[in-house]
């Protein structure tokens, strides 16, 4: 019997079983790395004296920063009436760069730990700057309720703490209270995810520096890391309970910043979809920031070999989905709009289309649904520079549908007579600039200082280079 | 004397004099500094001299103590009202000034006055900003420079003495001078001098009117109007609420006739035929637009009608015959004027005095003369003569005028027309101007003699031949001023005191002239009518004439001509020109086109789709070659006839050019004033003479497109209800925010108007969150008596303390009014209709502003208010998205309050709000908590009635009701029970608290359109 089926069977030509193993198991990191090619390669940038390109790129980064920081302390010292709001449009650039910003940072809570828990081997990659990336994006987003406050010194008072001023107290129905908590909540776990992820790396830049200050720091930093396995152990069960606990945060912080318009009584903000729309939209957002960012990283730190093409392709699927939930959801909204009954609701939603912000409405359509569709196509996919130019033109569409969420929804609403127009002043574009000038300046230092990628998890996904291919498919997937 | 509208306690009137001390040498003494609040309030203690009754004169105290006893009433820091009676303009509204602490602050109508009924316009609720004004004259000026008032007196009498004997003229110009004792004065300062004429010289005048009188009647004076028994009105283009003659008098009249019950669907018929959109056109039941030049044949054509259906027909035609359209509308209009003849009322606010005579016609043969149209009991509420002014300018040009005095006018100003006017005033001998600022005429003047404001001096007045008011001082002078009385006095060699010679005038010539069954003493008399503010007394008689039928002439009527014709008109915020430093009433929204901070050029759509010109495009408008010609951004009006232009007049003053930085700076800021330097441009020299009468219409205007923008600043963009077509959903092309019917309609139902929704009675998910066991407040507005005039505007501004933020924030959608008043214009008829509709917080009961704030910065008190909480809030703004009726306010910047003189005007009740916080209507709560403290010293419970908030109080219509919706016997409670209450957005079930009355349109159509 048995040997009638081998006859039957010829055994696979050790080409075809390459084939196969490559699909079922692709090779994630090009180049033929060791491990410790892994940890050359990627601390190189920490050891060398910073490229002219950094210097260029930290140059405009910091320039705009400053510029944002100008504008920020004219407003503040000047007052709001400096930004183009008006008795009707009370939120324009503020919030919708708020809310674009905390939408950035979905991506990388989901990269880091809905990839991890769903064992998504390409995340090792892209993770560890995608997490920096979230870190700076929720930064970036937190300036901007204080800094629409009328009185932003006064900022404090929105903390529910025991004060002098009898039973005064926050307003729990407050839908911007909780947004308090939820970008309090998701700063930290984020940077504590962060932080945990690091410390392995920290460790190894801790072995193998050269400078005393800088091991002293990672030293200290690494907190004692000796690599044993029982600190590995450790070291992955609370990786995994904080990936657990950081899952929630990707979809409960971007439905409660949703609840500030759904729970508003004005047409195109009281609205039930809100949550799930808002969640797809920050991750879309999110993947095309990761996207533009990590094109530019391996590009500028020569990282080709660990961000791959297969990489880049993950992502734009990944992306794709997000843009046609997006799509879905816009639809939705007309539809709901027609069936709904509500004048006030139709009128907005033509207003929107047709009104006079139709230019931002259809600005929006085409990024984040008409242009994404091209991502279909695996040759677009697979070159970096449409999927680059994708990537930007996401992430324009994505300022825009905040943009026109919250101005198209205000500047048309109920009583006719109180309809305005909107217009942003330099020092809003500037401010909008100076967020970009924040957080490119503290990425561009997070490359400079820090491991971009988690070299202690790219180096479980090498291929073992001493055991056959046939041999680690049998012992399954350890990672 | 009173305190109160209802107190009749009087104050002793024999308050030792000394307290009578003219304060105003305080101020005087060192006049370049600014007036610090500790030297005010020394002054202060003068406020009891109102008691003291004249022969007090400018006595020789050089300070102002406090009294060492409080007289008897006087709470520190509490309001006391003093009857008084408004000058803002001639028609002499009755006045109750709320003083506190010596303070006049808040100005509001009398009640009891029987013209003004209570009501007070926008213009009389800015009195206290133009007292507090640091730019006034504080002193007299001699060559621009400032003087002794000795000097100048012995200077300006010496060089008068001169005239006594010569044949040079000597002319006193003025404004319509209401004021019995001052024209007295007048008279007998002129009687001096050989030739001594007084020129009275509106500069909005109805001389045309009088003149037709004088043809018709054979007295030349102006009827005394009474529209509260008009059961039929025709206006040709009188804008008789807005700004004609006597504005609040003729709302408050009109607004009686504008209330149909349910069981008697009756109102007054209204129909307004005009070219440009006017308040009163706006209000109108049926509003015509003709062309400007149409108006002759349409009076002439009425008045043929008229006399044929009375059976006197007329011998030859008046007026060339007019299209068939308009045939059709005359005919049933002269059916409606017969079946109410007796009780209807024609007025047109023609300059052409044939047309003025074919109206007296109209109303003499209806029947309407000693019914809605009084003559016995004229009005002096226009006197101008414009044949004398005519005169005056030939006079002036040609060299005959030694000496020319001129007070209550800016004769340079309002004759922009008249050329090498300022160089014939230059070669006078002697010029005199009674300005409080430096006007264009003063500049010219040798001598400029300040008056006092208003309500710094005693005056009085006699609107009406048989009402006679008193106007007193409520503070001392704050500059070394003089009233024109004095001064008049001081420069016939007779010095006296006004106060004084007002009284002794009242003794002599008006204590006579009472009723019958009115008092013996004139102490009694004269107190009285101090703590009245008025008295009614015999008219003295006049001699009314038969009607000449013979002055009934065929009508001249001009050529028509392809070129535009402009209507030069009043605003309602700016009726004069004397008000052009009122920052209040230069921010105040105009009631039609809703344009601040200066004036436009009004022009059809039609014409402007023609010319190719959109809203702010600078255009030029001339006449002629070597005509007027001026520049102005262009305005598309709704409802303007085609082949029409409208400006309004009173603007482009001199000095305006303070208001430039009057706003928030910072470095994107747009100055108030345009690059010429003041606020809007002079309209006037598009006037003409013309028969006798100065022309606010003007034919042959050409206009053309200079390619330059100014962006109007307008506090409403879009304007219609119903939505543009371009992103108007099907089935709701019309949004129901102002309710409307006609009263064919309200007849057969009640309800009519409404829409098909009631979500009110359907039952609630939630259980009530706030419920109000005590006190409810609530306010019911009827928007059939609103008619939009915008007295409330600044009635809140007064009250609230509400900043004036300039041109550039206006522009960009950040007035900060509390009260705005809407004003939609819908085509549910067939012509264009337009609803008014005042707009506060509606302190919604489930407020949507209330559940978003993160900080409860704005909460809902038990007795149904929302409330705002300055010192909390942190400025998220988020309550100001989430109010549907978008009323929040936010303080966008810090508002400049560094004018320490007129920072007096705060009410001190009402905080004055920092940057970054947000405010909004609070329903007046100190208002609210100051009756309930008297109602609790009294251990009574707050009566209704007894809170009144300040829209309320002065709205000339009465159109707002303001009370405790919990108490039954309340008059809230029964104006809720009228059917047609609505309340706006009531299918979101905020649950406002602001209720308002459905407008019924008399009109014969039973369904809208749409």
């Amino acid at each position: 019997m048995v040997e009638v089926r081998q006859q039957r069977k010829p055994k696979p030509s050790p080409v075809r079983v390459r084939e196969a193993w490559e699909n079922l198991r692709p090779t994630l990191i090009t180049g033929d790395k060791q491990p410790a090619d892994v940890t050359r390669d990627i601390c190189a940038p920490l050891d060398r004296r910073p490229t002219a390109l950094w210097w260029w790129a930290f140059l405009v980064a910091f320039t705009a920063l400053v510029v944002g920081a100008t504008a920020v302390t004219y407003q503040i010292a000047v007052g709001i009436g400096t930004w183009g709001l008006n008795r009707t449009v009370g939120w324009a650039f503020d919030i919708t760069n708020f809310v674009f910003w905390v939408g950035i940072g979905h991506a990388g809570t989901l990269i880091s730990a809905v990839l991890f828990l769903f064992r998504q081997k390409w995340r090792t990659s892209v993770n560890r700057s995608a997490e920096a990336m979230t870190l700076f994006a929720v930064v970036c987003a937190g300036l901007f309720p204080v800094i629409h406050m009328g009185r932003p010194w006064l900022a404090f008072w929105m903390a529910p703490y025991p004060n002098t001023r009898g039973p005064l107290w926050v307003n729990f129905k407050s839908p911007l209270l909780w947004d308090v908590f939820a970008i309090s909540t998701y700063l930290l776990i984020s940077a504590v995810f962060w932080y945990v992820g690091l410390i392995p790396d920290l460790a190894t830049i801790r072995d193998r520096s050269q400078s005393v200050w800088r091991r002293r720091l990672a030293g200290i930093f690494s907190l004692g890391w000796n690599g044993s396995a029982k600190t590995w152990h450790r070291y992955e069960t609370v990786y995994l309970l904080l990936a657990g606990l950081a899952t929630p945060l990707v979809f409960s912080v971007h439905t409660i910043v949703s609840m500030d318009f759904a729970t508003a009584v004005i047409p195109g903000w009281h609205t039930t979809i809100f949550p799930p729309y808002f969640v797809a939209g920050a991750i879309f957002s999110g993947l095309a920031m990761v996207l533009t960012l990590m094109i530019i990283a391996r590009k500028v730190m020569r990282l080709e070999d660990y961000i791959t093409v297969r990489h880049v392709e993950a992502m734009c699927k990944l992306m794709l989905s997000m843009g046609c939930i997006v799509g879905l959801a816009y639809g939705t909204e007309f539809f709901i709009a027609a069936y709904s009954g509500n004048s006030y609701e139709q009128f907005l939603f033509i207003n929107r289309a047709l009104g006079p912000f139709r230019w931002a409405y259809w600005t929006m359509v085409s990024c984040n649904v008409l242009i994404p569709q091209l991502l279909w196509l695996r040759a677009v996919r697979r070159n970096i520079i449409l999927v680059f130019l994708i990537s930007i033109v996401v992430n324009i569409g994505m300022w825009f549908e905040r943009f026109v969420i919250i101005v198209t929804s205000l500047h048309r609403d109920f009583l006719p007579s109180s309809w305005a127009s909107y217009q942003p002043t330099i020092i809003e574009v500037a401010t909008l600039l100076g967020s970009f000038g924040l957080f490119f300046s503290c990425f561009l230092l997070f490359c400079r200082f820090i491991p971009v990628i988690a070299m202690a998890e790219v180096k479980g996904v090498l291929r073992a280079p001493h055991h056959p291919q046939e041999q680690d498919a049998l012992q399954g997937d350890a990672a | 004397m009173r305190q109160t509208p209802s107190d009749t306690q009087s104050i002793d009137a024999d308050v030792p004099s000394h307290l009578y001390a003219p304060a105003g040498q305080v101020v005087s003494a060192d006049a370049s500094s600014e007036l610090s609040r500790r030297q005010f309030l020394e002054a202060a203690g003068f406020t009891i001299s109102l008691a003291a009754i004249g022969g007090c004169g400018r006595a020789p105290v050089q300070h102002a103590l406090p009294p060492p006893k409080l007289p008897v009433g006087m709470i520190p820091g509490q309001l006391r009202y003093y009857a008084s009676t408004c000058a803002g303009c001639p028609a002499s509204c009755g006045l109750l000034v709320g003083t506190r602490d010596g303070r006049p602050l808040k100005m509001e109508g009398l009640p009891e006055h029987p013209l003004s009924r209570g009501g007070l316009c926008a213009v009389g609720q800015a009195l206290p900003i133009g007292l507090y004004d640091s730019q006034r004259l504080v002193s007299p000026l001699r060559a621009g420079q400032p003087a002794e008032w000795v000097v100048i007196d012995q200077e300006i009498a010496q060089s008068l003495a001169q005239f006594k004997g010569q044949q040079k003229m000597v002319r006193l110009v003025s404004s319509t001078v209401t004021s019995p004792t001052l024209q007295a004065g007048i008279d007998s300062f002129l009687k001096q001098f050989a030739d001594g004429e007084h020129v009275v010289f509106d500069a909005v005048s109805c001389a045309a009117i009088l003149d037709a009188h004088a043809a018709t009647h054979s007295v030349r004076v102006l009827p005394h109007y009474r529209f509260e028994r008009a059961a039929t009105v025709v206006s040709f283009e009188a804008d008789f609420l807005g700004t004609w003659i006597s504005p609040v008098e003729f709302t408050a009249a009109w607004s009686t006739r504008r209330n149909p019950q349910p069981g008697m669907p009756e109102m007054s018929y209204h129909v307004q035929f005009e070219s440009r959109m006017s308040l009163t056109g706006s209000n109108a039941d049926r509003r015509y637009a003709i062309h400007p030049q149409e108006q002759g044949p349409l009076v002439g054509r009425l008045t043929e009608l008229v006399a044929a259906r009375v059976g006197a027909p007329l011998s030859a035609r008046l007026a060339p015959a007019i299209d068939i359209d308009q045939e059709r509308v005359l005919a049933n209009l002269v059916e409606r004027l017969w079946q109410t003849r007796g009780q209807s009322l024609v007025i047109s606010d023609s300059q052409d005095t044939g047309v003025q005579r074919c109206v007296n016609y109209i109303n003499h043969l209806l029947g309407n003369y000693d019914h809605t149209l009084e003559l016995a009991r004229y009005s002096r509420q226009r006197q101008g003569n414009d044949r004398d002014v005519e005169q005056l300018v030939e006079d002036l040009t040609s060299d005959r005028v030694g000496a020319l005095l001129v007070t209550d006018v800016d004769l340079l100003h309002a004759l922009a027309n008249c050329d090498g006017m300022a160089d014939a005033i230059d070669r006078i001998p002697v010029t005199i101007s009674c300005a409080p600022r430096v006007d264009e005429f003063a500049s010219h003047a040798k001598y400029v003699c300040p008056d006092h404001h208003a309500l710094e001096s005693w005056y009085d007045a006699e609107p009406i031949a048989s009402l006679v008011s008193l106007g007193q001082p409520t503070l001392a002078p704050l500059g070394n001023t003089r009233s024109v009385l004095e001064s008049l006095a001081a420069w016939s060699g007779q010095p006296t005191d006004v106060g004084a010679a007002i009284r002794l005038h009242w003794k002599s010539v008006v204590f006579p002239r009472r009723l019958a069954q009115a008092t013996a003493s004139f102490a009694e008399f004269w107190d009285n009518a101090l703590r009245d503010g008025f008295v009614e007394v015999e008219p003295e008689p006049v001699n009314i004439r038969e009607f000449a039928s013979t002055s009934i002439r065929p009508l001249i009527h001009p050529a028509a001509t392809n070129a535009f014709s402009l209507v030069l008109y009043a605003n309602v915020g700016m009726p004069d020109a004397r008000h052009a430093h009122n920052p209040w009433l230069q921010e105040l929204p105009d009631p039609v086109t809703k344009i601040t901070w200066g004036n436009c050029v009004s022009i059809s759509s039609g014409d402007a789709e023609r010319l190719g010109i959109q809203d702010g495009d600078v255009v030029s408008v001339s006449a002629g070659r070597d005509g007027p010609r001026l520049e102005l951004p262009a305005f598309i009006q709704v409802g303007q006839h085609e082949g029409s232009l409208a400006i309004a007049l009173a603007y482009g003053c001199k000095g305006t050019d303070r208001f430039a930085k009057i706003g928030p700076q910072w470095f994107q800021a747009e100055p108030t004033v345009p690059e010429l330097g003041l606020v809007g441009v002079n309209a006037a020299s598009f006037l003409e003479f013309r028969n006798g009468t100065l022309r606010y219409q003007r034919s042959g205007v050409t206009l053309a497109k200079t390619g330059t923008h100014r962006e109007l600043a307008a506090t409403q963009q879009h304007n219609s209800l119903e939505l543009p077509a371009d992103v108007a959903p099907f089935g709701a092309e019309r949004r129901e925010i102002v309710q409307f019917t006609t009263l064919a309609a309200f007849a057969k139902d009640v309800h009519a108007g409404a829409p098909e929704q009631h979500h009110a009675s359907e039952p609630q998910l939630w259980p009530e969150d706030h419920s109000k066991t005590g006190h409810a407040w609530g306010m019911v507005i009827d928007l059939n008596k609103c008619t939009g005039c915008s007295a409330c505007v600044i009635a809140c501004q007064s009250e609230n303390n509400v900043p004036v933020v300039g041109y550039d924030e206006v522009r960009r959608q950040r007035e900060m009014h509390w009260l705005r008043i809407d004003r939609y214009y819908t085509t549910a008829f067939q012509d264009i209709s337009v609803l008014h509709q005042p707009m506060m917080c509606q302190h919604c009961d489930n407020a949507p502003c209330e559940t978003v704030c993160p900080v409860l910065a704005t909460v809902h008190s038990s007795e149904g208010l929302n409330e705002q909480i300055y010192n909390r809030c942190v400025g998220t703004r988020y309550c100001a998205n989430n109010c549907p009726f978008k009323v929040r306010r936010f303080n966008w910047f810090e508002y400049p309050r560094n004018d320490s003189l007129k920072n007096l005007v705060l009410n001190p009740e009402v905080t004055v709000r920092s940057r970054g916080v947000m405010e909004k209507c609070s329903m007046c709560v100190q208002r609210i908590e100051a009756a309930r403290i008297v109602a609790r010293t009294q251990g009574q419970p707050i009566a209704d009635g007894a809170i009144q908030t300040a829209c309320q109080q002065s709205c000339p219509a009465n159109a707002i009701v303001f009370g405790d919706m919990n108490d039954p016997t309340s008059g809230i409670h029964a104006a809720r029970e009228n059917p047609r209450i609505f309340r706006v957005l009531e299918e979101l079930n905020v649950r406002p608290s602001v209720s308002y009355l459905r407008v019924v349109r008399n009109r014969g159509e039973e369904a809208l359109r749409g």
